[in-house]
């Protein structure tokens, strides 16, 4: 017997089948979970499907909105779009967590967006909060965002030009005891994003009645 | 046996004290072992305020690198998995200390900077060798016994490596550096006698009873695997090039 050993070593057939048996769980663990969530790779999708990978996130890097060299005006190649988008929140705290998304449409940089949404049912904006920003698509290390406005309205209208390419919109939250539909109202020169792609995870259908925006139930 | 039974009322002590300060370190939520084992968040903005020596926080900072480092703990608990004598076992981690000492002081004192995933990856390596050894592999496979002691000092020095590197990640302060890194040196190895000493009173219940030769393949099949994955986590993050 060698010093810090066994007593018995195992026979060479069951060395190799532990060592093997070893080798096969943990490469399972390091490509199913560590991967995903430490490093955003995911090369046989279990991440995805797991969900693991929404733990991993790139380090925001915060832009200055305040200021912009953007000449007045402005020329696209190609014309705009106008979209209505109707949004249904679950009243606050339910627990499906369906009082709260967000809506982003694709922009590239200096393109413009003109926009106005609403919420009818609440009587008091201070229970309706939004957060309106946008981001960089990546899948690097660093996320560069925007926040353009966070406060709490039943309401809002205005214009935004992109600060750079990446998804732009709106994170919507109700807070109040019952559940509201936000009506937002789009134009300009932008992209909207398919159901479940970044920016539009929610799965939002644009142009539908409220309540076919999930798809047909 | 009978080494075991004398020193028995003193290793309650300090099974008692070890216990009390890991109490102590998870109510304080000192606890951080989600990520890849460095040394962050405050402890890494109070290493990089402190100019001058302040030997017992740096101290305190080796301790707790330690005692919640699983590298190294799974590296200590493969080592003393078989070990019968508390000779040995004073041997082995002797050995196991001197080399990781070396290099951790060597490593801040002459700069040299080696890649932290590669070390860690290494160190998972050193894993995975001390599991298939505890299991007879190497003579069993390969036919060749490598010499264990040498393997514990030379994986010590790798050890050292990844304590070095986790410290100079740190812009530690020229002033006071020498008594400082003497000082997490003292820390590590404080840190490690506590973790020794839980270890070593669960191998004691546990050698006594009977299944033990076969649950003890097992633990060592598991301790191989998890070698396994800190070797290849380690890896992946080297090769992504993610920022250690």
């Amino acid at each position: 017997m060698t010093e810090g050993q066994i007593s018995k070593p195992l026979p060479a057939g069951r060395m190799l089948a532990i060592t093997l048996g070893a080798l096969v769980v943990a490469s399972a663990i390091v490509f199913g979970a560590i991967l995903p969530a430490e490093f955003n790779l995911d090369p046989f999708g279990v991440g995805k499907v797991t969900g693991l990978s929404r733990l991993w996130a790139p380090r925001e890097v915060a832009f200055d909105t305040s200021a912009s060299t953007v000449p007045l005006a402005r020329e696209y190649p190609s014309g705009f779009r106008s979209d209505t988008i109707e949004i249904p929140l679950r009243r606050e705290g339910d627990p499906t967590r369906g009082d709260e998304l967000e809506y982003k449409v694709r922009m590239n940089k200096d393109a413009t967006l003109i926009y106005e949404w609403s919420v009818s049912e609440i009587p008091n904006p201070e229970e309706f909060y939004y957060d309106f920003h946008g981001h960089t698509l990546t899948n690097t290390k660093e996320m560069t965002v925007a926040t353009y406005k966070q406060a709490t309205a039943t309401s809002a209208n205005g214009a935004l030009t992109a600060p750079f390419d990446g998804v732009h919109g709106w994170f919507f939250q109700n807070q109040s005891v019952s559940p509201v539909v936000v009506h937002v109202k789009i134009s300009g020169f932008y992209e909207l994003i398919s159901p479940g792609d970044t920016g539009n995870e929610a799965g939002i259908i644009a142009n539908v009645p409220a309540d076919k925006a999930f798809g047909e139930k | 046996m009978a080494d075991f039974r004398r020193s028995h009322s003193f290793m309650t002590c300090w099974i008692a004290l070890s216990a009390s300060i890991l109490a102590l370190l998870i109510v304080h939520g000192e606890f951080n072992c989600a990520m890849a084992h460095g040394i962050g968040g405050k402890d890494a903005s109070f290493v990089a305020a402190t100019k001058g020596a302040d030997i017992l926080p740096f101290m305190y900072l080796g301790a707790k690198h330690m005692v919640t480092g699983y590298d190294h703990l799974l590296f200590i608990l493969g080592v003393i998995f078989f070990l019968y004598r508390m000779r040995d076992v004073v041997i082995y981690v002797t050995l196991f200390s001197i080399g990781h000492s070396i290099t951790l002081l060597a490593g801040v004192l002459l700069k040299i900077e080696v890649n932290s995933y590669l070390v860690d990856a290494v160190i998972g390596l050193s894993v995975v060798y001390k599991a298939f050894d505890n299991l007879g592999g190497f003579k069993s496979v390969f036919g060749v016994q490598p010499n264990n002691r040498i393997a514990v000092a030379s994986f010590g020095l790798i050890h050292g490596f990844g304590l070095a590197t986790k410290l100079q990640a740190l812009r530690l302060n020229a002033n006071g550096l020498v008594p400082n890194m003497i000082g997490f040196n003292v820390g590590v190895e404080l840190g490690q006698l506590i973790a020794l000493a839980i270890m070593l009173a669960i191998m004691l219940q546990w050698r006594r009873t009977a299944s033990f030769e076969r649950s003890a393949v097992v633990a060592n099949a598991l301790i191989l695997t998890a070698g396994f994955v800190l070797m290849e986590y380690q890896l992946a993050g080297y090769l992504v090039g993610a920022k250690a």
